[in-house]
């Protein structure tokens, strides 16, 4: 610890922080733009200089560590004027007028700093160079006038994302922000995770989708969970009139701190399907709207029959990424009312059935994602995180240029291969053969694989390996990768596919899905798109029901469909890879008679005589989980 | 003591700024009230008094050598002047022809816009202004108040005006000043 004292404030802070951090300890406020706490101190924009006593030159308080004794001034007139001088010289480089700016008015840190500084005007006009405008992308736009250098975006692509499509080519003045080696933004290396557009200080990175949609102080914000994946990240939903607006990531959240994935932030508000407003019933071979009352009456009629008729009673499947609370109402209904024996997830509980099997054998086994930010050596077997629980792809990725080693262990082709010192790919199937030939190899030295060989050397070097596993790993794969992480204190990180898909195992929800001789089929789809695949299988069912809340092959050949809320709009609990439970925020209200999942799952029950009501947080935990579960 | 004299013009802009000017509503009487409100686009009188008045206020950038003599006289006639609005601090919005090679923004506007019929031609008249580049105000003249904003809000101009009518320099700070 160190005494340092900041415009009259004396505080003991730990050595080497920067004066920056150790004045907002003070509770001194110094304005930054290229400074960005989730980055790495750059000092590249100069806003934030001090005057340091015994310093010949003020200091960027940004990147200057601080010293025993240090006394600092954020405020005195020279620290001042150099401030506006360093905005002065940012507005005279490029386009920095305000009124045809996206951000104007709040949202752009650049016109904020100037306010602040009592900018009335600027001293010297621009240089009235046009920079291009890379319009390129699907999902951003690269505005080069905007642009101030500060190299948030390119710190934020490599750092945080491990991409680094992101770089500045030339030096000085004409230094310039480029995509790869100079390529168009839409036809560069770019995975559109949007983190760019988030850290941008200016309007040179805007999103098109919620461009000119509304400054931030006129959107609402809701704290919540993405739940696209098993990766569950924090993000804050914006909205304005009901109207999903724009998705960030929320640096507090402590799975992803910040960064999400495409699918996470631009996809959602790429919805193009229709909303199902009201219950929809068959009459004469064509659906027809209908009340709920009407359509819970028919769904009754066609589905009390059957309560108790075990393989040719009703089959229940429901989307993993329902809230805990709806799928424990969906297993309490139909396993405990019903007695159906087919009562399962969409895609069969893929990959998470696997790790409850070892789970059930082995006990506990995976771990949190923390584990990876100090990893030398990643092994990722039988998963692409490049295309699945890709913020965990970001995460291996990231680490890749600390010298971590980078192992890919898979049957098929993957998106980490360019990116791993070795790729060992076997046909599908033999994962568990080429394991234990790893394994061996780290045993005695020998394999007849080279890359099996290297692969070993490569985890025996380690002192943290970490490994990752994915739904192509059958049970007997993953129990020796678990034998094998523990052989060499590696931890273990799932990728367990739906947001809830691990909640949805802990209620046995895992069954490979068959119609059988089954009489009905209830599918709680919620706003997931079902396959063709599962369209077919349950089409021949003589009766139908399906509670969602997009319209899609499945709810058009149903007798009886019942409206629910989409993720959005749905609040509730999800157990995420790391067996966090996490808690989804509704950002939108349902139009229509739509109502949420486990509203329309307890409307049904009472409708048949039966009960949906679950102590989900027992349910969960009545058996071993793959991962140690934090429900607090 | 007299009232102070207060004129204003407006030269590249929009008349936006005086639109929020007469948007303070009935405080303009107020305005009348301290100071003797001269030459203005708003009233009769249209230059402003050769004997000189207290305050100029501008609206808009300079885009021509009309505009040029515009400030030019009003800078010689006043003794505070005032930048009004984005325009007249920045350049604004038509500054974004700035960018552009003059002959292309012209063609633009006067023969390629889509509202243009095919007899559309760039106007050569030789009474016309000759064009220059968009400037703020203080790249022609010295300013004395800088009043940003597109446009500023009429609390704003009310407070400015109001402040120079009492002999006092207004300061724009916290919720007064703003840009867009």
């Amino acid at each position: 610890m160190v005494n340092v004292t900041i415009d009259g404030k004396s505080i003991q802070i730990a050595e080497g922080t920067t004066v920056l951090r150790a004045a907002e300890q003070a509770g001194v406020n110094i304005p930054v733009l290229c400074d960005h706490p989730h980055l790495v101190p750059f000092g590249g924009c100069r806003l934030c200089v001090v005057d340091v006593e015994g310093m010949r030159t003020l200091q960027p308080a940004c990147s200057l560590p601080v010293s025993n004794n240090m006394v600092v001034h954020t405020n005195t007139e020279k620290v001042l004027a150099a401030r506006k001088f360093v905005l002065t010289l940012i507005f005279s480089d490029r386009n920095h007028f305000c009124p045809y700016c996206q951000v104007s008015g709040g949202d752009c840190e650049l016109q904020n700093a100037a306010l602040d500084l009592g900018m009335t005007h600027w001293e010297y006009q621009p240089n009235w160079k046009p920079y291009p405008v890379d319009a390129s992308h699907p999902y951003l736009v690269l505005d080069h006038n905007r642009c101030i250098l500060c190299r948030r975006c390119v710190r934020a692509c490599s750092e945080l994302v491990g991409n680094s499509t992101l770089g500045v080519e030339e030096r000085g003045a004409s230094s310039m922000l480029v995509c790869d080696v100079g390529v168009p933004f839409g036809e560069s290396s770019c995975i559109s995770c949007g983190t760019c557009s988030q850290v941008c200080p200016t309007g040179a990175i805007i999103d098109r989708r919620s461009a000119y949609q509304g400054l931030d102080k006129k959107v609402t914000r809701t704290a919540s969970i993405c739940v696209g994946c098993s990766v569950g990240c924090g993000i804050e939903v914006l909205t304005r009139d009901n109207r999903l607006v724009r998705i960030l990531g929320r640096w507090d959240a402590p799975v992803n701190e910040g960064i999400v994935c495409k699918q996470g932030r631009f996809l959602p508000l790429d919805e193009e399907r229709a909303r199902i407003a009201t219950p929809l019933v068959k009459k004469d071979g064509k659906q027809v709207a209908a009340s709920w009352d009407e359509a819970l009456q028919v769904a009754a009629a066609g589905l009390t029959p059957l309560v108790g008729k075990n393989g040719s009673g009703v089959a229940a499947v429901t989307s993993d990424r329902l809230t805990v609370e709806s799928l424990a109402a969906f297993k309490k209904l139909f396993k405990d009312g019903f007695h159906s024996d087919m009562v399962t997830t969409l895609g069969d509980g893929e990959g998470v059935a696997v790790a409850a099997d070892v789970a059930a054998e082995l006990g506990a086994f995976s771990g949190s994602l923390e584990s990876l930010a100090s990893a030398d050596c990643v092994v990722v077997m039988g998963v692409d995180l490049t295309a699945e629980e890709q913020v965990v792809g970001f995460m291996v990725k990231r680490i890749l240029q600390s010298k971590t080693a980078l192992v890919v262990i898979d049957s098929e082709e993957n998106g980490l291969a360019p990116f791993s010192h070795v790729m060992i790919k076997m046909a599908a199937g033999a994962e568990k053969a080429t394991l234990e030939a790893v394994q061996k190899a780290l045993k005695d030295g020998s394999a007849a694989d080279e890359e099996v060989k290297h692969a070993a050397a490569l985890i025996s070097k380690a002192t943290h390996p970490v490994f990752v596993y994915g739904k192509r790993l059958n049970s007997a794969a993953l129990k020796t990768a678990v034998e094998l992480a523990k052989s060499v204190n590696g931890s273990l990180v799932g990728s367990l596919t739906g947001a809830n898909s691990l909640a949805a195992a802990q209620l046995g929800l895992g069954k490979t899905f068959k119609l059988n001789g089954h009489q009905a089929v209830f599918v709680a789809l919620g706003d997931d798109t079902p396959s063709q695949q599962f369209v077919q299988s349950v089409e021949k069912a003589p009766f139908l029901v399906v509670q969602a809340s997009h319209v899609s092959r499945l709810t058009a050949v149903a007798d009886v469909v019942l409206p629910v809320e989409m993720w959005a709009e749905t609040s509730g609990h999800y157990l995420n890879l790391e067996g966090r439970l996490q808690e989804s925020v509704a950002a939108l209200k349902p139009a229509g008679e739509v109502i949420s999942s486990l509203e329309a799952l307890k409307a049904l029950a009472a409708k048949v005589g039966l009960s949906a009501d679950a102590d989900w947080q027992a349910e969960i935990t009545a058996k071993t989980s793959p991962v140690q579960l934090t429900l607090a | 003591m007299s009232k102070p004299k207060i004129s204003s013009d407006w030269m590249c802009g929009c008349a936006g700024c005086h639109m929020s000017l007469l948007d303070m509503d009935e405080r303009i009487l107020q305005v009348a009230e301290l100071a003797d409100i001269r030459a203005t686009p708003i009233t009769d009188l249209k230059e402003p008094d050769e004997g000189g008045v207290d305050v100029g206020v501008l609206e808009g950038g300079i885009n021509n050598t009309a505009n040029e003599e515009v400030a030019h006289r009003m800078r010689k006639r006043c003794k505070i002047l005032v930048s009004l609005g984005d325009c007249a601090v920045f350049g604004g919005v038509p500054a974004m022809r700035n960018f552009l090679p003059l002959e292309e923004s012209l063609r633009r506007a006067y023969v390629e816009a889509e509202s243009n019929d095919s007899e559309c031609k760039i106007p050569s008249d030789p009474e016309l202004a000759t064009m220059t580049k968009v400037r703020a105000i203080h790249e022609v003249v010295p300013v004395d108040v800088f009043v940003p904003g597109c446009p500023p809000d009429p609390d704003v101009i009310f407070y400015v005006l109001s402040e120079l009518a009492q002999g006092r320099k207004p300061e724009l700070t916290g919720d007064l000043l703003h840009w867009h």
